[in-house]
């Protein structure tokens, strides 16, 4: 650490240690004092399948600008437990600071750490044990010394711990605080004195912002939107769903019900449904797997449900708290039969809150199903974001009749032909009315049908519908340099990796250009006409076999101009590894460019 | 008048135990006035899969044995609905036997009728969960879904009726939607409804089954007591008919619903409370 400070403008760190030590804690203290500094934020998760062990890591970036990603440059890593330096020391460069319990002996190097890493050992646990007689205080003893090393005052971390640590009693406040004071004494033992830290951090007055995931911003949008049921079975990483609508939901007069499978879960959203009320279920790969029948039938019947997947990583049960992005294909093309659908990508918690509401939109009008196509990262990590602008928030239900309109009719007939492909629709309990909703082909009033011409007619009744939604589906977004020859596309986790690789591009003086697909299905020929018009399109996607960018070609996409940056390891991309790989496809030398 | 569809006839075989079961349902909804608008049939697949085309409702045909995953769901969003689920055995027991063991648990306010003959119709006679041992070359031992509702602490109300005996199907169902109606949550009738395509049983059931209606000193409030009655009549070789069990219970819509609003399904969401509720979530993401 040099004297001559600087402000902070990019701060990244990860603390692990075996699942309980309290690494999430260390870093949500940490994001709450640097947004007081003014700073944006951005945490990510790194956890296990199982409730308490396991080595788990929270990371954070604290970015002046937004930045939705964690980046390659890590500036300290925390360990409380010397196993998660040999699983993380990979992340680490020679500029990393490495803070370690060292309650088990100092350590020099290997381990795999970078050369000439710089080492701070703290006995953090015996320290706990010592004051505390319990080994969990080891992480607000750690606290004080990240604050110190980066240059956080006394006084702030002490007001963060107030805060944090207040909502739980009395006893709780002191030992925590104790801690960060025999913290301070540790720091100040090991040269980490009161004013030598890293950046110049100063409390700053900042714009109030949001601190939200996809999960709660998708939650919030269905609320929002008018969103009165919801109905589904608890898999990660979708949970935090239903955990935020149980919450909320009947603030706005809604209901949640849990299910006992994800069977049941997709039938009571169409039972909800077939009322009148909009409705959302949420899992993911699996549970689309198991709700694959009724999504067909939301199809065939006619029926409008919103279904959240929050991807993970696959085949089967893969592994549960990875991200992946291999349920492309399910979501377009899964289910017996052919039925008109939606598959809308939101690219960050924002979009995640107003796609939401254009899903429950379109599946009302339409009365087909939704899928919000999520993923692990977008799901669950957390985001610094401008308050959502609600007066941004438009409803439309479609040709939905009331008692008048009905009685205004000479013939009410549930799946009447129609110009869009949509039928006018009386819930049920609308006076006056009567109809016939089912799986089987039917006619226009829904009685069963097998007849030839009525079965071809029904057929494009539903196809068109694909159709004519289009001027009203979600368009994509172009970041970077429009006429740029290298181009990318990628959706959900992959847009913040995606725009720092744009800017780390540009500042090595190679221009690119980000189109976010925003609708995939109906894919709309902006996508397949990007990649024509730019001949070097890198599609970034978490899975093994290109189902993006297959996906495009499938629709007229260029396939001689596609290059797949592929990842399906469970760990999240950084900027840095696209840029490479842009690099070295492109042939680009590092001394070739500005 | 707007006109909409015309009732269709029913395609069952003549003779078909599901006729009664028809004509007691219209005839129940009928002396209780529940307008055509307010009822909504939700019916299985299978033979019984069609009685909701036969009638004036608002009708939906579910997938194979989710009839109570969606009648929940229907009830849950507008408790204003009369909701009938209707099925099969096979529906109802086999493919759809899951969700029967959680309906009984949640006690949601709909009327269950499952029209039970012991085989598969439609797909020409195997043996279905209710099938006694032999049907078929079935080495199973038959499901008792009476015996399986009383051993659910949840459950609120069982019947069983027989398509033979119109008399006491048609009260039957009445009590049963009463029961619903009433906020006493779900009933669950099951009505021995013969096939006599392929599995012919009028004559074995006329002489098998046993009124617990007029059994002497018979309480369907006792749960033990009628479990027990059910298990000694089983032994016997007899299929118990009548109200068999009745308990007091809230419906789950009761101790689900925000009584400050209207039903889901009835509320105005074209203009949301930007200013309350939506600015109190917002706000409850600014730390």
């Amino acid at each position: 650490m040099s004297d001559n400070k600087q402000p902070l403008q990019d701060l990244n760190v990860i603390v692990a240690g075996q699942g309980g030590d309290g690494s999430l804690t260390v870093i949500n203290v940490l994001a709450d004092i640097l947004r007081g500094a003014g700073l944006r934020v951005y945490t990510e998760r790194d956890v296990l399948s199982r409730i308490k062990g396991g080595i788990t890591a929270a990371t954070l970036r604290a970015y002046d600008g937004e930045r939705l990603c964690i980046s390659s440059d890590i500036d300290l890593f925390v360990a409380f437990d010397q196993a998660a330096i040999a699983k993380y020391a990979f992340r680490l460069n020679e500029k990393s600071v490495v803070i370690y319990d060292s309650s088990n002996g100092e350590i020099s190097d290997g381990h795999g750490l970078p050369d000439n890493v710089r080492l701070i050992g703290v006995p953090l646990s015996r320290y706990a044990v010592k004051h505390f007689r319990r080994d969990i205080y080891k992480n607000s003893i750690s606290f004080a010394v990240i604050g110190r090393l980066i240059g956080l005052k006394d006084e702030d971390m002490k007001k963060s711990f107030e805060k944090r640590f207040g909502r739980r009693g009395a006893q709780a406040l002191k030992y925590n605080l104790d801690a960060l004071q025999v913290g301070c004494s540790l720091a100040d033992e090991r040269g980490l004195e009161i004013g030598k830290g890293r950046f110049e951090i100063e409390s700053a007055h900042s714009e109030p912002h949001m601190l939200i995931t996809g999960n709660e911003a998708a939650a919030f949008g269905f609320a929002v939107a008018g969103g009165r049921l919801y109905a589904g079975y608890p898999i990660t990483p979708s949970t935090d769903i239903m955990d935020w609508l149980i919450k909320w939901l009947p603030k706005f007069g809604g209901v949640v019900k849990q299910a006992e499978d994800e069977l049941s879960a997709i039938n009571m959203a169409i039972g909800s449904a077939l009322t009148g009320t909009r409705t959302m279920t949420a899992t993911c790969g699996p549970g689309i797997a198991l709700m694959q029948e009724g999504i067909g039938q939301l199809g065939m019947a006619e029926i409008g449900v919103v279904i959240v997947d929050a991807q993970r990583s696959g085949p089967s049960t893969g592994m549960p708290t990875k991200p992946e992005q291999s349920d492309i294909n399910l979501l377009c093309y899964g289910g017996a039969g052919d039925f008109p659908r939606v598959v809308l990508a939101p690219g960050t918690p924002e979009e995640c809150f107003f796609l939401t509401i254009d899903g429950c939109n379109l599946a009302e009008k339409y009365q087909l199903p939704v899928f919000m196509c999520l993923d692990q990262g977008l799901s669950q990590n957390t985001a610094t974001i401008d308050p959502l602008d609600l007066s941004q928030v438009v409803i439309d239900r479609g040709d939905r009749l009331d008692a008048d309109q009905l009685a205004k009719l000479d013939v009410y007939k549930r799946y009447n032909f129609t110009e869009s492909g949509a039928s006018n629709f009386a819930p049920p309990g609308t006076p006056g009315g009567m109809g016939l909703v089912t799986g089987n082909e039917h006619d226009e009033f829904g009685l069963v049908s097998t007849d030839p011409v009525n079965r071809n007619n029904m057929v494009a009744k539903r196809a068109k519908k694909m159709e004519s939604m289009k001027p009203e589906l979600p368009k994509a977004s172009t970041h970077g340099v429009e006429t740029a020859e290298i181009g990318f596309v990628g959706i959900g986790m992959c847009y913040g990796v995606i725009l720092e690789a744009v800017d780390l591009l540009a500042e090595k003086g190679v221009h690119s250009q980000y189109h976010q697909v925003k609708t995939l299905w109906p894919m709309l020929d902006e996508t397949p006409a990007f990649t024509q018009r730019c001949p070097n399109v890198f599609v970034v996607e978490y899975n093994a076999t290109g189902q993006l960018a297959k996906l495009i070609v499938a629709h007229g996409g260029s396939e001689s101009n596609i290059h797949n940056i592929l990842r399906y390891d469970g760990i999240p991309m950084q900027a840095a590894d696209i840029v490479n790989d842009v690099m070295k496809k492109m042939n680009i030398k590092e001394d070739e460019v500005a | 008048m707007t006109k909409t569809y015309t009732p269709s006839r029913p395609i069952w075989c003549a003779g078909c135990g599901d006729f009664g079961v028809l004509q007691a349902l219209v005839g129940a909804m009928e002396e209780l006035n529940i307008p055509p608008h307010k009822r909504m049939i939700v019916a299985g697949i299978g033979c019984s899969g069609s009685l909701q085309n036969n009638m004036s409702c608002y009708g939906y045909h579910t997938l194979h044995g989710r009839v109570l995953p969606t009648v929940t769901g229907s009830k849950l969003a507008n408790p204003e609905l009369t909701v009938v689920g209707v099925g099969g055995d096979g529906d109802g027991y086999a493919i759809g036997g899951g969700h029967l063991v959680h309906a009984f648990k949640r006690n949601p306010g709909i009327t269950y009728i499952v029209m039970n003959n012991g085989t598969y119709g439609l797909t020409k006679g195997q043996a279905s969960p209710t099938a006694p041992t032999g049907y078929q070359g079935s080495v199973e031992e038959d499901l008792d879904p009476v015996m399986l509702g009383l051993s659910i602490p949840g459950s609120t109300f069982i019947a069983r009726a027989y398509s033979g005996q119109p008399a006491q199907l048609l009260r039957l169902t009445i009590e049963a939607l009463q029961h619903t109606a009433s906020g006493g949550g779900m009933a669950y009738l099951e009505v021995l409804s013969p096939c006599v395509t392929y599995n012919d049983t009028y004559r074995e059931w006329r002489t098998s089954v046993y009124d617990v209606d007029v059994e002497d000193g018979y309480d369907p409030t006792n749960r033990a007591a009628a479990f027990t009655r059910m298990h000694e009549l089983r032994e016997d070789g007899r299929l118990p008919l009548g109200l068999i069990y009745t308990g007091k219970r809230p419906a789950l819509e009761a101790l689900s619903l925000n009584d400050n609003f209207p039903p889901p399904a009835l509320q105005d969401i074209t203009k949301p409370d930007l200013s309350g509720v939506c600015n109190d979530a917002l706000q409850s993401f600014i730390k």
